[in-house]
């Protein structure tokens, strides 16, 4: 019996399945001589992808948190910004300002995925127990300290210039930039995909249960004997550890990282996108997140038609996201795809 | 600058971030949520009151008024489209919520307002007082020369009078009283005949009126702009949760204690990281959270 059959269920298996077969085909670009071709309309659908990929490693932390244990977290991008410092500082090479230590970059991969999940475990350790409201309130306070420390302490993190000179993997061996960004998406998309299905793994097993169990009542889990100050904390760690992994993959897609790229809009889109799909679901909160991410698109191209300014634009586009969100929260608690019966907001 | 100068800096700062704290712990107290669109009705307020400023003839004060009267109509009208229907689904999705009006709100402001920030323009006196002598201690100097400005007094003389006219409502007022009785117990007070909707509404009046008027004064210490009072809400939720979320008196003592460490910190830190006092201001906010997460004067935030 393989392992594969002894997965528990076959979305895992294909979303697994599927993400080899990325990976697979993204290094197959990356080290033959392969070369693809995009129409140059399609550039802007690759570069939004890439982000799309990277922001749905983050919603699927973001899910086992909230959608899965309940927890409001609303500085998830500090966990994204301190994976991506920590992976640009150890691979850095010449970096204009701030420190870059030039270590190879699957050092520093590993260290931003282990540095958010620190980060997860002293936010936890500390913020855990308090109630749904006063903990997205530390989280998000959490945000803006380091926000400002990134800003302020120009010798170690750049100041706003950030931390330049990141090595970029794949670049260094695709030179031509078709083939380039296709295999950034596939390796990505790659990485997006096993994720799910570690996570779906996860939580179809009887951990996922109890995750589950505290969201809906933390007296009656606790009161059949599971430790769900233990459990919250592993959730939260893991969460703040896959965003970490984001964060290292994009300072390494993106060779900069700066306070710009981690600002307060990317928790915002990333929770609009789990609402809008349907938290505790994996595949519907990647989707709300491309139905969110694809008003990028739509605005990037409605931008060329119509008269008005980008700055106008931008604005138009954040009160249709601000009402979005305001909109699913009372007409549909449960996000389009989620069920309202298991999140417990039917009425 | 000495440490003088930034201590009045620091009680300015604190004022107006008191009224506009005590307006967001009322409607943490009686409507049980974290508005963290709050921002944007003081937003809306300066906007208000800059408006009213050019158009009218009158003096300032009839800017502030039309400002106050303007942010609780706004604020009613808000709460009834969005916060009203879904009262009873809990502290987290009125949060949301929140968040998702504070981006439709700001934004609009951009859309309306445009980006760039305006200037009150206000006649203001400055009463300077020299040849304190010197206490240096290390780099800073404790006492040294300051200044205040009219616009200064007249911050900390609207921010009195509101502690005032709000201690006045609070204890002598049927409302007040019926204010403070939801905030103990919402069931208790309804079967004690108080009309819990009605007291809701007065209390969304009463936070608007408080954010227009906290908006004009911040305004007119720094600029009209979609960001005025977004800029500001971290600082004011860190006073009201330092306080005691729900207590306006605490978070009175709350903004004081966030606008004097902001300053002193400015102080106290080397000028390169100045930039860093809003993060000594949440540092003492995650502190207080850990240590006693009732605040000064307030109720448990934690469940286990």
């Amino acid at each position: 019996m393989s392992v594969l059959d002894r997965l528990p269920s076959g979305r895992g298996d294909r979303a697994l399945i599927a993400g080899l077969v990325c990976l697979l085909l993204g290094a197959l670009f990356a080290v033959t001589p392969l070369r693809a071709q995009l129409p140059s309309a399609l550039y802007v659908f690759v570069e939004v992808g890439i982000l799309f990929v990277i922001y749905g490693i983050l919603v699927l932390g973001l899910d086992l948190q909230y959608g899965h244990t309940g927890l409001v977290n609303f500085g998830h991008v500090v966990f994204f910004a301190v994976g991506a410092y920590a992976t640009a500082m150890l691979t850095a090479q010449d970096t204009f300002a701030g420190i870059g230590l030039g270590y190879p970059w699957p050092l520093g991969l590993a260290v931003g995925v282990i540095a958010a999940a620190i980060l997860g475990a002293a936010v936890s350790l500390t913020s855990i127990r308090l109630r749904g409201d006063f903990l997205a309130i530390v989280t998000l306070a959490t945000a803006e300290i380091f926000h400002s420390i990134f800003v302020n302490f120009e010798n170690i993190f750049g100041g706003n210039v950030g931390i330049l000179g990141v090595p970029r993997p794949i670049a260094s061996l695709v030179s031509d930039s078709d083939t380039r960004l296709v295999a950034t998406l596939l390796v990505l998309g790659g990485v997006t995909l096993v994720t799910l299905a570690v996570v779906t793994r996860l939580t179809d097993a009887p951990y996922g249960r109890v995750l589950r169990a505290i969201r809906a009542d933390e007296l009656v889990t606790r009161s059949v004997g599971k430790s769900t100050i233990t459990y919250k904390t592993q959730a939260f760690v893991y969460g703040a550890a896959l965003a970490g992994l984001a964060g290292g993959l994009f300072a390494l897609y993106n060779g900069a990282v700066a306070p710009g790229f981690f600002t307060i809009q990317v928790t915002v889109t990333v929770w609009i996108g789990m609402l809008l799909g349907g938290a505790a679901n994996h595949r519907a909160v990647l989707a709300g997140l491309s139905i969110i991410m694809g008003l990028r698109l739509i605005s990037r191209f409605a931008l060329n038609v119509t008269p008005v300014s980008g700055d106008v634009f931008a604005s138009i586009r954040l009160i249709v996201v601000g009402l979005i969100l305001v909109a699913v929260i009372r007409y549909r608690p449960a996000g389009i795809w989620g069920d309202p019966q298991e999140l417990g907001v039917d009425q | 600058m000495g440490l003088l100068q930034e201590i009045i800096f620091g009680l300015v700062t604190g004022s107006y971030i008191a009224i506009a704290a005590i307006g967001f712990t009322l409607i943490y107290g009686i409507v049980n949520m974290i508005n963290f669109a709050y921002g944007e009705y003081i937003s809306i307020g300066a906007f208000i009151g800059f408006l009213a400023a050019n158009t009218l003839p009158g003096p300032l004060p009839v800017a502030v008024v039309v400002a106050m009267i303007g942010g609780g109509i706004v604020s009613i009208i808000l709460a009834r489209g969005f916060f009203t229907p879904i009262n009873h689904t809990g502290p987290v999705p009125m949060l949301l919520t929140s968040i998702g009006l504070g981006i439709v709100l700001r934004n609009g402001l951009r859309l309306v307002g445009g980006r760039s920030a305006r200037y009150f323009e206000t006649e203001t006196s400055t009463f300077q007082f020299d040849a304190i002598p010197d206490l240096p201690v290390g780099p800073v100097d404790l006492l040294g020369d300051f200044f205040v400005t009219s616009e200064q007094l007249v911050v900390v003389g609207s921010a009195v009078a509101v502690f005032a006219s709000i201690h006045l409502l609070l204890t002598r007022t049927d409302v007040g009283i019926a204010m403070r009785a939801m905030g103990d117990d919402e069931s208790l007070a309804r079967v004690r005949g108080i009309d819990t909707q009605l007291i809701r509404d007065s209390v969304w009046v009463l936070a608007g009126v408080l954010a227009g008027l906290a908006g004009v004064l911040m305004a007119v210490q720094t600029n009209v702009s979609a960001d005025t009072g977004f800029s500001h809400i971290l600082q004011i939720l860190s006073a009201a949760i330092l306080g005691g979320a729900g207590s306006p008196y605490g978070a009175i003592l709350g903004a004081y204690v966030i606008g004097l460490v902001l300053a002193v910190s400015t102080a106290f830190l080397p000028s390169s990281m100045t930039g860093l006092s809003s993060a000594v201001a949440f540092v003492i906010l995650i502190a207080v959270l850990l240590v006693k997460p009732s605040g000064i004067a307030g109720t448990e935030v934690r469940e286990a």
